[in-house]
């Protein structure tokens, strides 16, 4: 197994780590911290894939924007699932 | 029962997908069905005929530069959506409430680091056709510094920074700028959104282009945001 495929493999493994705990967790503003971990996990996966153009939209829009959206949503609902 | 019935529904649509995903290709190799008809073409010719350095560009804005005008308008759309929402009526919202004070670290590394991320953002913009990045990821930062100031200077603070009539040209002016690029390459080179003959002429086209959709997308974000954190009955 070349290194890049070993960095491959970390990213997937946490990505679908990420994944889980978001489905599991009660506690929807961990969830949204989690949920930016994963988008920046990803972008990280897009640039060494070599498309540094879906890396930028990652991270600005999914670790980024998205997570300060769903705060401001969790404002004005409740912070945990019932 | 029922869990060993979903259990059993998902197991068998994992099988298909597995089954499905190992018939396709190697990724990145050059001499696949995929990559040897039109997509060959665009690669090799795309960077010129698109007057773009930066072929993800060329294809946004010239192959498809219909499709892109079609995504604008779509988040504008979405805007208009969210603005009219919550400008009639909408569920009764709690005040904007300021539960913890912004923390003056935040607010000196905010203020600090303001015109940085705003440099940042145009260059992403105007460098988008040549360089990776362009006018949405650029704009997306945009937005996203307006939301940092909002955040520190309070919403009301970012609403008086620019004229009411001023903000409505520019949450208009992505769809509005493709049209008039869309009508410029119909009337001087024959069809829709033909990038005119002039080197200068077609760069400054596609900067326009760029320009507009940063634009679009910063004022799209930053009115989803000021819609959420400031009443909207105004």
């Amino acid at each position: 197994m070349s290194p890049n495929d070993v960095f491959d493999l970390l990213i997937l493994t946490l990505l679908i780590g990420c994944a889980l705990a978001i489905a599991r967790l009660k506690d929807l503003a961990a969830a949204v911290v989690l949920f930016s971990i994963y988008s920046f996990a990803l972008c990280l996966l897009w640039v060494h894939r070599g498309a540094p153009d879906v890396a930028m939209t990652e991270a600005a829009v999914g670790a980024g924007i998205t997570a300060v959206l769903f705060f401001y949503a969790l404002t004005r609902t409740g912070r945990r699932e019932k | 029962m029922r869990r060993v019935l979903a259990l059993a529904v998902v197991l068998v649509l994992a099988a298909l997908m597995m089954a499905g995903v190992n018939q396709l290709p190697p990724p990145g190799q050059a001499d696949q069905p995929v990559h040897r008809h039109v997509a060959a073409d665009y690669v090799a010719g795309g960077a010129q005929a698109g007057g773009a350095g930066n072929l993800v560009t060329s294809v946004l804005l010239h192959y498809r530069a219909l499709d892109t005008y079609g995504e604008v308008v779509v988040i504008f759309a979405a805007l208009l959506g969210v603005l009219l929402v919550r400008s009639t009526g909408g569920p009764p919202t709690r005040p904007p409430s300021r539960l913890v004070p912004v923390s003056p670290v935040v607010d000196q590394v905010v203020r600090l680091m303001t015109p940085f991320i705003a440099l940042f953002a145009l260059f992403m913009i105007v460098e988008g056709h040549v360089l990776p990045g362009g006018g949405f990821q650029g704009g997306v930062v945009l937005g996203a510094l307006m939301i940092l100031l909002s955040l520190i200077l309070g919403p009301e603070r970012l609403r008086g920074l620019l004229p009411i009539g001023a903000v409505t040209w520019v949450r208009a002016a992505a769809p509005l700028v493709f049209l008039l690029c869309a009508l410029a390459g119909l009337g001087l080179a024959g069809w829709w959104f033909a990038l005119p003959d002039p080197g200068w002429l077609r760069e400054f086209v596609l900067v326009a282009l760029e320009l507009a959709i940063g634009f679009g997308a910063a004022a799209a974000l930053t009115g989803f945001f000021l819609s959420l954190a400031v009443d909207g009955h105004h």
